[in-house]
């Protein structure tokens, strides 16, 4: 035990003080953060005024109901999001422009007798001298055909033409809802967004959200991916340090292989870990100050509402999976005698993770089936199988348990199989293992 | 320490890989307190014999037993181990290197720090002792080596090729801290080609060859069993003698003199008149010693 942790320590200290891992461990959230507050920042600078544009309302009375639409436009979706209680109309009327959009600045234009030419005449002269930013001419069929015309300055302003498409629809469909002395009650209880909300029942009957629980197990699963990906490579190059430094040889004679791999691979994770919380905690931060921030904004936003017990499951089977994958490199490792061979070696390995993120949808449409009871016990599919299991429909604990069991049980089992071609691979000199070979050498050692 | 008692005993190890047996039917008695050279050429079984003794392979058949007691991880604490094969490593300084050897073995505490500075200012390199080891040079490197085989003070030291690379001075350094240990108790095993070495500080000897081994005993012991039959001579002349085959079986010739091997049933003093009959100046004629190098080359030869 007590050379198992000088293995560990002399793994986790070497790594933790190497100037590499305090930058990337500083710098990761440093970037993270600055991707995400520097696009805000960048959509959020208006640039130039409102956007000005005039109407010719040919049909005499489009012009109400649009200026309404293009009010309502801005606080429209957080409307639609933030009160599911019909009939709360948004007290800021001209609200604040919707992210990276620009406010309309809106004006009727009078025909008054003039003919359409000599007014169009008068906006293009306007338009020129840079007084109006566009014009939009609705003609008298405009009710009927549902065809408008836009001149503007600035054709590739995409943005604002899709809000101007949005607004004409939406004024012409209220206005012919008017037209069709349609309510005004009615009109709004039309367009009412369907609120669902999705409930399960525990089996204590209490109330969760597996809503969010699922983007938990995704989050849990990323991160599993994440840490493999990064750490993989890295206990894949601790297993071969040895073979490349020949001090292997050395180690066996103080140390057991299988106590030198354990050492190695604990060693090596609890740097991992020691990296995630660092950029957990970073993150945490960030989250809460961007949770506040959306309150703020009247967005509603909170910490998802997850059982404790759900907790330390995520807690298990991600380093259930994290172990499972990173024993593979730790056998790769064993194989070979070159840190390149190993990586091509180890490219499938992260397949079948990537395979095992599929099966989301099957396991989560039917929990309970046999499928999804031999999946989530399969020690390579069980961390993200049995994850879904649990916030969907909970399975018994035996079964969680058993599959935490053969996965930890295959971890071992693997550690053991890898500190045995080990031993034996460095006795051969320079010679990399097949997989029978391999198999062989086990049996020998 | 008495000098009956057992430090490792091999009885009938045999060990093979695949179809290639390394060690075959091996049985060795090495004792407390002396210094054992395991020779033999490239590939004899060394190595592997060696990796029996320290519990890294097991023997497919026969035992191993070092201190009285089967091989096991735990008697591994007690034995000090310089492979052949052997490295640092590179980016840890080399006081943090000797403690995780150290710890390997079971080692610490307050007496352990102080020992790690005992054993580098031994080996000259105090100096170095918060340098990582890529930047020590392969000389001060191979002391390091050396340095965490010895530092958790074993009862058994076990040496592989521990000079190859060395320069004079140190390799002498080393071999003077060789003798200090064995002159402290401590047994001592010796693998080399180099028979130079061997020949200077060996107490016993075993030669393997193949697998096999081909002889087992004292050095002293294995030395006048072959006998004087071995002359320097320095001459002018009297070349043809020499060659003759009758009377030289062998015959070295280095810068000024010449080794000659007396061929079977031929005595020196016949080889001396044969000499002066043919009008050479003899300037030296002696009976010497034949050199362990010389009795590894006969041994192999004739086993082979």
């Amino acid at each position: 035990m007590r050379k198992f942790l000088a293995v560990v320590k002399r793994e986790y200290l070497q790594r933790v003080r190497a100037k590499m891992f305090i930058v990337s461990t500083v710098l990761l959230p440093a970037v993270m953060s600055l991707f995400g507050i520097v696009p805000a920042l960048i959509l959020n600078i208006e640039a130039g005024g409102p956007l000005r544009i005039a109407v010719i309302d040919q049909t005499g009375k489009m012009y109400a109901p649009l200026e309404a639409a293009f009010l309502t436009e801005e606080s429209d979706e957080a409307e639609q999001q933030a009160s599911p209680e019909p009939g709360t109309e948004n007290p800021t009327r001209r609200g604040r422009s919707r992210m990276g959009s620009r406010s309309f600045q809106l004006t009727e234009v009078k025909v008054d007798g003039r003919s359409i030419e000599e007014v169009k005449a008068e906006l293009e002269r306007k338009l020129r001298a840079k007084q109006l930013d566009g014009y939009v001419t609705l003609p008298a069929d405009f009710m009927t055909t549902a065809r408008a015309e836009f001149f503007s300055n600035n054709p590739g302003d995409m943005l604002s033409h899709t809000i101007l498409v949005s607004s004409l629809s939406r004024a012409l469909r209220e206005q012919r809802l008017v037209e069709a002395n349609v309510s005004q009650e009615t009109r709004r209880d039309l367009f009412k967004r369907v609120n669902l909300a999705v409930v399960k029942l525990g089996a204590t009957g209490e109330e969760r959200d597996s809503g969010e629980s699922f983007v938990l197990v995704f989050g849990v699963g990323f991160i599993m991916y994440l840490a493999i990906l990064m750490y993989g490579q890295v206990i894949l190059g601790a297993v071969i340090e040895e073979k490349e430094t020949r001090i292997a040889e050395i180690l066996f004679s103080s140390v057991k292989p299988f106590t030198l791999m354990m050492g190695k691979l604990v060693g090596v994770s609890l740097v991992a870990l020691t990296q995630l919380c660092i950029w957990a905690t970073a993150f945490a931060a960030f989250a809460l100050y961007g949770v506040n921030l959306l309150l703020s904004r009247g967005v509603p936003a909170r910490i998802p509402n997850v059982p404790f017990s759900q907790y330390v499951y995520f807690l298990l089977f991600f380093l259930l999976g994290y172990f499972l994958y990173a024993t593979i490199y730790a056998l790769v490792g064993s194989m070979v005698t070159t840190a390149q061979e190993g990586g091509q070696l180890a490219m499938p390995i992260i397949l079948i993770l990537v395979v095992s993120f599929y099966l989301f949808l099957p396991v989560s449409r039917s929990p309970d089936s046999s499928f999804s009871f031999w999946v989530s016990i399969l020690p390579f599919t069980a961390p993200v199988a049995m994850l879904v299991r649990i916030v969907t429909q909970t399975p018994p604990f035996w079964q969680i348990a058993l599959s935490l069991l053969i996965g930890f049980g295959t971890v071992l089992l693997i550690m053991w199989f890898a500190s045995r071609v080990y031993r034996v691979g460095m006795l051969m000199y320079g010679k990399r293992a097949s997989i029978p070979e391999a198999w062989r050498w086990v049996r020998q050692a | 320490m008495s000098a009956n008692r057992i430090t490792v005993k091999l009885d009938r190890v045999r060990k093979s890989f695949g179809d290639f047996t390394a060690v075959k039917d091996l049985s060795l008695t090495i004792r407390a307190g002396r210094v054992f050279g395991l020779l033999g050429p490239n590939g004899a079984g060394k190595t592997t014999t060696i990796r029996m003794m320290v519990n890294i392979t097991a023997p497919d058949s026969g035992s191993v037993e070092v201190f009285g007691r089967r091989i096991d991880s735990e008697l591994q604490n007690r034995i000090g181990y310089l492979p052949e094969e052997r490295g640092l490593y590179r980016r840890m300084k080399v006081v943090d290197q000797l403690r995780f050897f150290a710890e390997l073995k079971n080692v610490r505490g307050k007496v352990f720090t102080s020992r790690i500075d005992e054993w580098l200012a031994r080996v000259k390199l105090s100096e170095w002792k918060n340098k990582r080891s890529m930047e020590l040079s392969k000389g001060m490197q191979q002391k390091i080596q050396f340095v965490t085989a010895v530092l958790h003070d074993p009862e058994l030291l076990i040496l592989d090729e521990p000079f190859s690379g060395l320069d004079p001075i140190n390799a002498e350094l080393l071999k003077e801290i060789v003798i200090d240990l064995k002159r402290k108790g401590k047994t001592i095993i010796f693998s080399t080609h180099q028979m130079e070495v061997a020949e200077k500080i060996c107490d016993d000897i075993c030669l393997i060859n193949r697998a096999e081994k081909v002889f087992e005993g004292s050095l002293r012991e294995l030395k006048s069993s072959f006998g004087r039959n071995s002359i320097a001579v320095r001459c002018e002349g009297g070349d043809g003698v020499l060659d003759d085959p009758a009377l030289v079986s062998k015959v070295v010739r280095h810068a000024d003199e010449a080794q000659a091997l007396l061929a079977e049933g031929a005595s020196a003093q016949t080889l001396l008149r044969r000499l002066i009959d043919s009008g050479a100046t003899i300037e030296k004629f002696e009976m010497v010693e034949p050199s362990l190098n010389d009795i590894f080359i006969t041994k192999v030869t004739e086993h082979q």
